[in-house]
């Protein structure tokens, strides 16, 4: 059991990777693992940035500062529940099953990026969500549907602490306590919304507290910390897939980057606030715990990172190697089956880009 | 040599100051190392190496802004190996020999939509006017009733029309463009090129005369933006050449005309043109150019005002040749003479510069 309060953090690891609680014997795989998937989402997010900024993929949002609650994420979901993210939870995408190149993909402006494979855990996921808190409402539904059916499935839903402002996080809440729902709130708080402090975001002491108004369990968590993640989702997935209602959990976590690449958050924020948030980031610090615990070490390290390099090469070569989808995607997509005028349009649309016209 | 031009650096910017260089021509680089930073209106932003490579040239300088697609620097690289890709350009076009989209300088815009409400185009249909062929007298260019019952009655009178497609599409749009914005000025004059032995590679010496005039007068080689009013003056002449084919105009470039040999450019040209006429030509080969010639006078025609395709400022014709007769101390004797016309872009260059170039082009040929 653990400390679940919407006033104190719940914490596993010291930032210098002291633990406060050591975990059992048989938890260590699991961080070894969940260290791997942070290690290699971190190198990913870094090349895809440079992708973007070599003109090889579009706007791009960053994950740097979000692994650890991100990989939790992944890592306590079952394979029948309900993935619902926002926009930085490529951790958490990729360990349900969506490919490195697909993620890509997504942020190269290419649908095929959201055809998550069909025999993935990803397939009964929500693909990503660009406007602000909209995932949440449509959470509810997948959630509420979920209850209907007795599945005794879980639904989570990651937001940022902008989201919290928005009309769409206290309705979702609120049918989530009034119906019961089996439906995680996960909300990375990562202090800034674009150039919107935390500060500047609500009155509340907390975000977690706002989970008293709509009558459901809300605490905070170290989301820079893997195991206290770890435990809290757990915890919170156990009891929704059980039918005991829904949790808001507040992760605590710091964006280390701009908010996309079309932010330069060295306008607003400031360079001390960055250098003291480096100090407490998720990556380094599970890995001084493992090392201290001598479950990792410097050879290990290396040829980690020696392998995660070669997997995001191979996934950007593949990205990059992939032909154009046919323009006709953007209607196929869009219906079961097109209204006649939709198919006028289409087959307009299709000779224009297939029959030798000019593109 | 592979070029890198300025990437989308996101959400529709289109153009970025530069703030500083991280490197200097001759360095080396690995893939992802920090090139420069630029400022757009949202950020300042760190752009790494797209490749491995050494730098060979750094085209822009701190405090130049720069449009998307435009080059930052080139990689050095061997121009006939394949290696000559331009990185940064997320629709990459390479390989794709079957688009017709490629010629004469800029690619303009592709076709936009059709504006025309549902009723509209019920009635098109009814009428089997095909709205793509329409331009629109409504608000925003929308297609309007009478704009509907006009094609048909025209097509009903005097058939269809039929759209340009490929090079013949590109061309037209490319003059038009050029046509709204270069101001043309064209000076003709001709040289005497009796003198001239029998064989002699016509195309080699207005090679040579182009660069000679471009040395007296550099400011002819160089790229004009109209929406900065700024120039930027190449060193390298990388010459455009005018190509006639069945399908329409090609303007291949012959890379650095000013330093190859002869046989060199011989060569050059026997394989653009080979290329071209085989429909095998790459884009790029299409692209770049410095400055153009137009060698009409190998079918007809002595004097022409061949059109300025920016960014460059300037063109040269050459005409057909022809005897008049001349005197040489006292004599007359019959006298060969090549009709030169030249045709610059006078918010880029004025009269006494093109006057210079076009002076030293003629001596050369009467070299």
């Amino acid at each position: 059991m653990f400390t679940r309060t919407p006033y104190e953090c719940h914490t596993r690891l010291a930032v210098d990777g002291q633990w406060h609680a050591r975990p059992g014997d048989d938890r260590w795989a699991r961080l070894i693992e969940g260290y791997r998937t942070m290690a290699l989402i971190r190198q990913f997010d870094k090349k895809a940035v440079n992708l973007q900024r070599t003109g090889k993929l579009g706007t791009y949002a960053s994950c740097l500062g979000a692994e650890a609650l991100t990989t939790a994420a992944g890592q306590t979901l079952q394979p029948d529940d309900y993935f619902v993210p926002y926009y930085r939870d490529q951790a958490t995408q990729y360990l349900r099953g969506v490919r490195l190149e697909q993620i890509l993909q997504y942020w190269g402006g290419d649908e095929r990026g959201n055809d998550f494979p069909a025999d993935a855990p990803a397939v009964r996921d929500l693909p990503n969500c660009v406007p602000i808190g909209t995932q949440l409402t449509q959470a509810a539904g997948v959630a509420t549907k979920a209850k209907q059916r007795h599945e005794h499935t879980a639904v989570l839903v990651t937001c940022g602490d902008g989201a919290t402002s928005r009309g769409d996080f206290h309705e979702t809440l609120n049918v989530a306590g009034v119906w019961q729902l089996p439906l995680i709130v996960l909300v990375n708080n990562n202090q800034w919304a674009i150039s919107v402090p935390r500060r500047l975001q609500t009155a509340s002491r907390t975000i977690a507290q706002k989970a008293e108004a709509a009558g459901i369990e809300g605490f905070q968590v170290d989301g820079n910390d893997l195991p206290a993640m770890l435990d809290a989702l757990d915890y919170a997935l156990d009891r929704a897939r059980h039918g005991k209602g829904a949790i808001l959990i507040e992760a605590m976590s710091y964006r280390l980057s701009d908010h996309t690449t079309a932010d330069d958050a060295s306008r607003y924020r400031k360079a001390s606030d960055l250098h003291a948030a480096w100090q407490r980031e998720p990556v380094a610090r599970l890995r001084q715990a493992l090392v201290e615990a001598g479950h990792w070490d410097g050879d290990q390290e290396k040829a980690w990172l020696e392998h995660c390099q070669r997997q995001v090469d191979e996934a950007i070569d593949s990205y990059l190697a992939t032909p154009p989808a046919p323009a006709t995607d953007m209607l196929d997509y869009l219906y079961a089956n097109l209204p006649p005028a939709l198919l006028a349009q289409r087959a307009q649309l299709e000779q224009r880009t297939t029959g030798g016209h000019h593109a | 040599m592979p070029y890198f031009t300025l990437p989308d650096l996101g959400e529709g910017l289109q153009e970025a100051e530069v703030v500083e260089w991280q490197i200097r021509e001759g360095d080396t680089v690995n893939v992802d190392d920090p090139l420069l930073s630029v400022e757009t209106a949202k950020a300042i932003v760190d752009i790494p190496a797209p490749q491995d490579g050494t730098i060979a040239t750094l085209f822009v300088q701190p405090g130049d802004i720069v449009h998307v697609g435009e080059p930052l620097l080139a990689f050095e690289g061997d121009e006939s190996s394949g290696s000559q890709t331009v990185v940064g350009n997320l629709e990459s076009r390479e390989g794709d020999d079957n688009r017709d989209d490629f010629v004469v300088g800029a690619v303009t815009d592709g076709q936009p939509g059709v504006a025309a409400t549902p009723a509209i185009r019920a009635l098109a249909r009814h009428l089997g006017v095909n709205l793509d062929r329409i331009k629109g007298s409504g608000p925003a260019g929308s297609i309007t009733l009478d704009d509907v019952q006009q094609h048909a009655s025209l097509k009903q009178s005097h058939g269809d029309s039929t759209p340009l497609r490929g090079v013949a599409r590109t061309m037209a749009k490319t003059m038009a463009s050029a046509g709204a914005q270069v101001v043309p000025v064209s000076l003709f004059d001709q040289v005497s090129v009796a003198h001239w032995p029998d064989g002699t590679d016509i195309t080699l010496r207005l090679i040579r005369a182009i660069v000679s005039g471009c040395q007296a007068e550099p400011q002819v080689n160089a790229w004009f933006n109209g929406e900065q009013l700024s120039r930027r003056i190449v060193d390298r002449v990388d010459l455009g050449i005018a190509v006639d084919t069945p399908d329409g105009l090609f303007v291949p470039v012959l890379r650095d005309v000013a330093n190859r040999d002869d046989a060199d450019l011989r060569d050059g040209l026997n394989r653009l043109r080979r290329d071209v006429e085989a429909r095998k030509i790459p884009a790029k080969e299409l692209q770049g150019a410095t400055l153009s010639l137009s060698n009409f006078g190998t079918l007809a025609g002595r004097f022409a005002t061949p059109v300025v395709v920016p960014p460059q400022v300037a063109i040269v014709g050459a005409g057909k040749r022809f005897t008049q007769p001349g005197f040489r101390n006292g004599e007359v004797f019959e006298d060969v003479q090549m009709p030169l016309s030249l045709t610059f872009d006078h918010r880029a260059l004025n009269g006494g510069q093109a006057a210079r170039f076009l002076g030293a082009v003629l001596a050369s040929l009467s070299e």
